[in-house]
């Protein structure tokens, strides 16, 4: 028995020795085939919506215009449209028409309802640096969060880790689809994000522990970690590191950086350690002080996430004003990249309503925002900041057809989706009761013959 | 000279109370009926209102003509925990629960006006809220109603309820169930007099005080209601039968399932508190959660009340755009105001407040547009006839930004 344990130490000496003779051979790198989308949305066909008050969300308000779909993707928007003769025709006079709306922040899956300890699997909150973990990998595709999103017009979602950790793992991407595996939700070829955390949560939940338990403890443990990122990325080990095949991806600009960060000089220096390793932050998420620091974000190509309301849970959320997301929005001329987020399966359910919220704040304010620029918040801006606008959030000849139809101005309370697609397939459709599809949850959960829905 | 300058205030803030106000031309929702009275004038004289009608002539210290512009009575929130806290995370700015006393804690005199949650959710709408304690225990405590002026005579009435809650501790509801009837017991035979509680009977871990025995008294002698958190329908019917039996007034704080026993709660007249925006079966207590049930639940007869989210009372006044959901969701307007004013102080009996009637407070809002709009903001807020500040800390951190300074 001892021989043997010699024998094996001798061997692992061997393998640790070539380990070093063959430095110089790369890595295997990380396939982008594993956990790859199986995504296919089943084809569209023709299908035109005539007469309908369009809000792009390029910027523009078309009154009584035509879109056609074809082939599953937006093929033309114009005043009048011919229908062929295979054409499924939607009328949509008097109604009003938006992009598919996406939230940029959801837990969905991750945290589903009902909400139990069994499938609480959003925070992997037994260590501050947990760039390994992937939200994908714990999401239960049977939520009932997501038919109600769905009911509410958000046809895209980017779920994330918790923020407990200063790393908190990897957010995906995905389409308001039903689907048995993550796999067939996931939004084809969108980039990975890494969450990362400031502030009170990282030092509330390991402050009594390992640390870090001071704001500074945060700062020192992103710079440790992006110190072994760049060796990482610069010197060829030899094993795959799960973590800093997450941050390497970070460094080269593949993985999307969604930082949670409410205070305003959490943000100013949290851009100086980007600056440090070079590597963008694409979005603060929740910035309740981002109004403070509206000018900084705008320079430096960052967008903000926020909430129209939400305050007071907590010390770094104390300062909340209702015009943050208009100030970011108009910030240096304009050009501020503001985005409408839930972080919550009822505020995804009305998105719509929280940007009104904001822009009459805005308005309010003295800043001119049409709901045209408004319906970007939750649109175009938050598909941007997922690298996704080249596909969804505005509504453009060869973009994908999401959209939604609402019966009146999405601006107000009353409004309601009557029509919900996603890649031109009619997902909820308010006019018939068998959608949008339950999940295997609700099936005979009220009563054996009666689903949830 | 500070004396000259005293009394000149004291004349001047006397002369103020007693001031007249005309509003001219409003479209005024008074809660005593389902309409709203077009083109009508309002007059607010001693900070009661004096005057409903289309034409009032009478010279007044203030006029304003409103072109048409809603006023309702101010909001009053049914469920807060409005001046007991400040930061849900900093335990040291709460004062909304306790471990002492059971059903005897009053939260009353805790009450903070100068919280600065109450010109924040006043601005929203808001110009009372009963604040209750938390805790979802068996009995949390009593709650009392308060105007949200933001000045030391807040409170308009104290302990005005008791809440309690069967289905939070991880014991079983019908031990809880049997829990509250041993105490209840227990207070109908404790002599306020006799110089010790007899608490045989109960299990060893339960302890109560005098006063929680003698708040619980008080519901049982109906002065005041008890308020119970349940949603899931089989509960709400086993606490129909339990206020039956008890011989109590019941209101359930809730009751997501509640569009499914509806027809049983209006029987019982037992009133409910609703969260509209609440529609996830966020439990095994309440799968059949539903935006519709507002809506149905009025339709079966039931008073509803409308608040916006237990757990989120820095909001509180966001209790509007829960009424407009419910609305756009089949419950009429009228009923959804209902639901946010008179309903509120019908059930806890708070007087003179919840419908613009002649003699009752001058407590409320001119609105720039349909109050239950997510774009709609209070222009003029009164309570007891007397203009509020538009101002919050929000608003100044605001405009350092927008200004720069």
């Amino acid at each position: 028995m001892e021989r043997y344990l010699l024998y094996i130490f001798f061997l692992s000496f061997l393998y640790s020795c070539s380990s070093e003779i063959f430095d110089n051979t790369p890595r295997e790198p990380e396939s982008n085939d594993v956990f790859a989308s199986t995504y296919q949305p089943s084809p569209s066909g023709d299908i035109l919506i005539t007469g309908g008050r369009v809000l792009t969300g390029t910027g523009e308000e078309l009154e009584d215009v035509d879109i056609l779909i074809k082939d599953n993707v937006i093929q033309e928007i114009s005043e009048t449209i011919t229908p062929g003769s295979d054409s499924i025709v939607i009328d949509a006079e008097g109604k009003w028409i938006t992009p598919g709306i996406i939230d940029i922040h959801s837990h969905m899956g991750v945290y589903p309802a009902p909400s139990l300890r069994s499938n609480s699997d959003g925070n992997e909150a037994t260590s501050p640096v947990t760039p390994h973990v992937w939200a994908e990998h714990s999401f239960w595709t049977q939520d009932t969060q997501m038919p109600l999103a769905l009911k509410g017009g958000t046809t895209t979602f980017h779920v994330l880790p918790g923020s407990a950790n200063l790393f908190g793992g990897r957010g995906v991407t995905l389409k308001n689809v039903w689907s048995k595996t993550v796999q067939g939700m996931k939004f084809p070829g969108a980039p990975y994000t890494l969450k990362m955390a400031c502030g009170e949560n990282p030092k509330r939940v390991y402050g009594s522990g390992s640390g870090p338990s001071t704001r500074m403890g945060n700062v020192a443990g992103y710079r440790v970690e992006w110190i072994k990122a760049k060796e990482y990325r610069d010197k060829p080990y030899k094993t795959r590191d799960l973590k800093l095949d997450t941050l390497q991806g970070v460094l080269n600009g593949e993985i999307l950086v969604q930082n949670h960060c409410y205070r305003g000089e959490e943000m100013a220096v949290m851009i100086d350690v980007a600056k440090e390793f070079n590597y963008k932050i694409t979005t603060f998420h929740h910035a309740v002080e981002a109004y403070k620091v509206a000018d900084m974000l705008a320079e430096n190509n960052i967008c903000a996430a926020l909430w129209a309301d939400w305050w007071g849970f907590k010390h770094e959320a104390f300062d909340m004003v209702w015009e943050n997301v208009a100030i970011v929005d108009q910030a240096k001329g304009g050009t501020g990249c503001a985005i409408v987020h839930s972080d919550s399966a009822i505020g995804i359910q009305r998105l719509n309503q929280e940007a009104a919220k904001a822009m009459a704040a805005g308005i309010r304010a003295g800043f001119d925002i049409p709901k045209k620029r408004a319906i970007q918040w939750i649109t175009k801006n938050p598909a941007k900041a997922l690298g996704i606008d080249d596909r969804v959030g505005t509504l453009e000849k060869g973009k994908m057809a999401d959209l939604v139809i609402w019966d009146s101005d999405p601006f107000s309370v009353y409004s309601k989706t009557e029509l919900v697609m996603i890649d031109g397939i009619i997902k909820y459709d308010s006019s018939d009761p068998s959608t949008p599809k339950p999940t295997d949850f609700e099936l005979g959960i009220i009563s054996p013959d009666e689903n949830r829905l | 000279m500070r004396i000259v300058n005293l009394l000149l205030v004291l004349i001047i803030s006397n002369f103020a109370f007693s001031e007249s106000i005309l509003f001219k031309n409003a479209s005024i929702y008074t809660g005593d009926s389902t309409e709203i009275l077009k083109e009508h004038d309002l007059l607010i004289v001693d900070g009661k209102i004096s005057d409903i009608r289309s034409d009032i002539t009478i010279s007044a210290d203030k006029v304003f003509n409103l072109g048409g512009k809603i006023i309702t009575a101010g909001f009053i929130s049914p469920f807060t925990h409005l001046g007991l806290i400040e930061i849900n995370q900093i335990a040291a700015t709460r004062d909304d629960s306790s471990d002492l006393y059971s059903a005897g804690f009053s939260i009353s005199q805790a009450f903070n006006p100068s919280s600065t949650l109450i010109p924040y959710n006043l601005n929203g709408g808001l110009t009372s809220a009963i604040s209750a304690p938390s805790g979802n225990r068996l009995f949390s405590g009593l709650g009392s109603a308060f105007s949200l002026s933001g000045n030391t005579d807040s409170l308009i009435s104290r302990d005005i309820a008791l809440y309690g809650s069967i289905g939070a501790d991880g014991e079983s509801k019908a031990a809880n169930i049997l829990l509250i009837e041993d105490t209840f017991e227990l207070a109908r035979k404790f002599n306020e007099d006799s110089s010790e509680i007899q608490e045989f009977g109960l299990p060893d871990s339960v302890k109560y005080s005098k006063r929680d025995l003698l708040a619980i008294k008080r519901v049982l002698n109906k002065e005041i209601p008890m308020v119970v958190s349940i949603n899931r329908a089989s509960d709400i019917i086993t606490m129909i039968d339990f206020a039956k039996n008890q011989d109590i007034k019941l209101v359930i704080m809730g009751a997501s399932e509640g569009w499914m026993v509806s027809s049983q709660l209006a029987e019982s007249n037992i009133p409910v508190i609703l969260e509209p925006i609440n529609n996830l079966p966020a439990s095994f207590d309440r799968l059949g959660s539903r935006l519709e049930n507002a809506a149905l639940l009025n339709d079966a007869g039931v008073k509803i009340l409308i608040a916006y989210d237990e757990w989120e009372t820095h909001n509180a006044y966001l209790s509007r755009q829960g009424a407009g959901i419910a609305v756009s969701y089949g419950l009429p307007w009228h009923e959804a105001i209902n639901a946010l004013t008179k309903n509120v102080s019908d059930t806890f009996n708070i007087p003179n407040r919840g419908s613009l009637l002649i003699g009752h407070h001058a407590d409320l809002i001119v609105w720039d547009a349909d109050p239950l709009e997510v774009t709609s903001f209070p222009e003029q807020i009164y309570i007891s006839g007397k203009l509020m500040s538009p101002n919050t800390r929000s608003l100044m951190l605001r405009d350092r930004y927008l200004n720069k300074d």
